[in-house]
């Protein structure tokens, strides 16, 4: 039963040889861009290139079949085109020739072929002097492509070697104020660089395909009250007046969240306002266990919190300075004006 | 033993410098939103791009607790071990991102969107530093 179909397959890759040469080039400059990610590692379950054991149950359902999982995706792993939209269907057909080949070449290569085997001789050997190095090395050191594992990690070192360069430059012109005056101070957002949209912000890459479909926050802050810090958008406010709404379940969009109307008084040292917490605000947002007992003791008198722990990201600093409200806000938790200076105030008049 | 070690230094190398980088840097990536993250603990590792979380997404359409508590992610940057086996399997962010609440796993190209060579951790001008640095 086996053998007419592999004998089937081996007529029908003896009979596009010659058509299939040219094609397998551009096959693995396709795999090695874009296929390799998954299928030189077997990451999420994709067939590994060269494993023929991996292979042999798609390769039954026909190669039209694998040609249609390539360009239509395949759940729940495989995307479509692989990812990579804009490439000409020929060439990822090129490219499934290209792994199909690698199954069929290691088969073959008993026979005939040498020059595979020789490439996959060196391959398995650098394969093993890489052993625990990234995948992706594995991956082109599978695909017989010779510099390429070498140029993985060159690259990585040039990029630290350029951002090393980056952060040894950047001083000088900083210094030199050619920009932004306040451009040391990284808590200074200067306001042409708020609110970027994912192609300009920085951290995104802008030749990235997706990069550019992903929603710019200024798009969704709209008509969200806006605050002096952070995202420039008062969070707490926008969930108070309604402007937002939150899911508090994943997946029902009614439940409402358990919000506990309590406010904790912390007196603090110096002419400072004491700090009121409110749990209204904090369990609109959040599970009494993101916070208790890990973070803080649920006892009064029990937590020993400081600006200094705060600035060390412990305690309020966890979310604070991160996610929620900077720590530059000060009077939005120092709010309560201490009695004790008006007492004093009031004093000295009646003595007057 | 040796090879180890060697592969190690290989690694705290570049580490380093990166990590020295990231302290001076602050000024190019100042642009970032307030509590994006960056996740490239693995991802540039296996081939692809870091991952860009941008909070503000999505706590305008879930509250915090959704994900850090029901999901596990844990409320320290690094300290999240988020495979993309995992995500295929409907854990972390496959809960959501599923192609029934969001974009499925396949759409690689939407979160693995970051720079190349970013390190991983919180961007956007944060002001606290300790765990959430990590």
């Amino acid at each position: 039963m086996r053998t007419p179909i592999c004998f089937a397959l081996v007529s029908l890759l003896v009979f596009g040889h010659g058509m299939a040469h040219a094609d397998l080039a551009k096959g693995k400059a396709v795999y090695e861009k874009t296929c390799a990610v998954c299928h030189a590692s077997g990451l999420a379950g994709a067939p590994k290139y060269g494993d023929a054991a991996g292979w042999a149950p798609r390769i039954k359902g026909g190669v039209a079949a694998l040609y249609g999982s390539a360009l239509n995706g395949k759940p729940p792993a495989m995307p479509k085109k692989g990812g990579a939209l804009d490439t000409p269907d020929a060439e990822i057909k090129s490219a499934v020739d290209y792994m199909v080949a690698s199954v069929q070449t290691k088969a073959d290569a008993k026979k005939d072929e040498k020059k595979p085997e020789d490439k996959s001789a060196k391959s398995d050997k650098s394969v093993e002097a890489a052993a625990k190095s990234p995948p992706a090395a594995q991956a082109a050191a599978a695909a017989t492509a010779a510099p390429a594992p070498a140029a993985a990690p060159s690259q990585a070192a040039a990029g630290a070697a350029a951002a090393g360069a980056v952060a040894a430059a950047a001083p000088s012109p900083a210094i030199g104020g050619n920009a932004d005056v306040n451009a040391f101070n990284r808590l200074l957002k200067p306001a042409g660089k708020r609110n970027l949209p994912p192609t300009e912000d920085g951290i995104h890459d802008p030749t990235n395909d997706g990069t550019a479909a992903l929603q710019p926050p200024l798009a969704a802050y709209g008509n969200l009250p806006k605050s002096n810090a952070g995202n420039r958008i008062d969070w707490v406010q926008a969930i108070g007046g309604k402007k937002i709404n939150p899911r508090w379940d994943r997946l029902d969009p009614k439940a409402e969240p358990v919000v506990m109307d309590l406010n904790i008084i912390r007196e603090v040292k110096g002419s400072m306002p004491d700090v009121v917490y409110p749990h209204k605000q904090h369990t609109e947002w959040l599970d009494c266990s993101n916070c208790h007992p890990a973070i803080f003791v649920p006892q009064k008198g029990a937590n020993q919190i400081s600006m200094a722990a705060i600035l060390l990201g412990q305690k309020c600093g966890v979310c604070h300075g991160k996610v929620a409200f900077p720590v530059s806000e000060c009077r939005n938790c120092h709010s309560k004006k201490k009695d004790l200076p008006v007492a004093a105030a009031q004093k000295t008049a009646e003595t007057k | 033993m040796s090879r180890r070690r060697a592969t190690r230094l290989g690694v705290l190398g570049p580490a380093a410098l990166l990590f020295a980088a990231a302290s001076l840097d602050f000024v190019p990536h100042a642009a970032a939103e307030y509590a994006d993250v960056v996740l490239n603990k693995r991802a540039e590792r296996e081939g692809v791009r870091p991952v860009v979380f941008p909070h503000w997404f999505h706590r305008i359409r879930f509250r915090c607790k959704v994900c850090h508590s029901e999901l596990g992610f844990k409320m320290r940057v690094g300290s999240n071990d988020v495979l993309m086996s995992d995500i295929i399997d409907g854990r972390f962010c496959g809960a959501c991102h599923n192609n029934q609440i969001a974009w499925g796993p396949e759409r690689c190209d939407l979160c693995h969107t970051g720079k190349p060579g970013l390190p991983s951790g919180i961007y956007g001008g944060h002001e606290t530093g300790g765990p959430g640095r990590w």
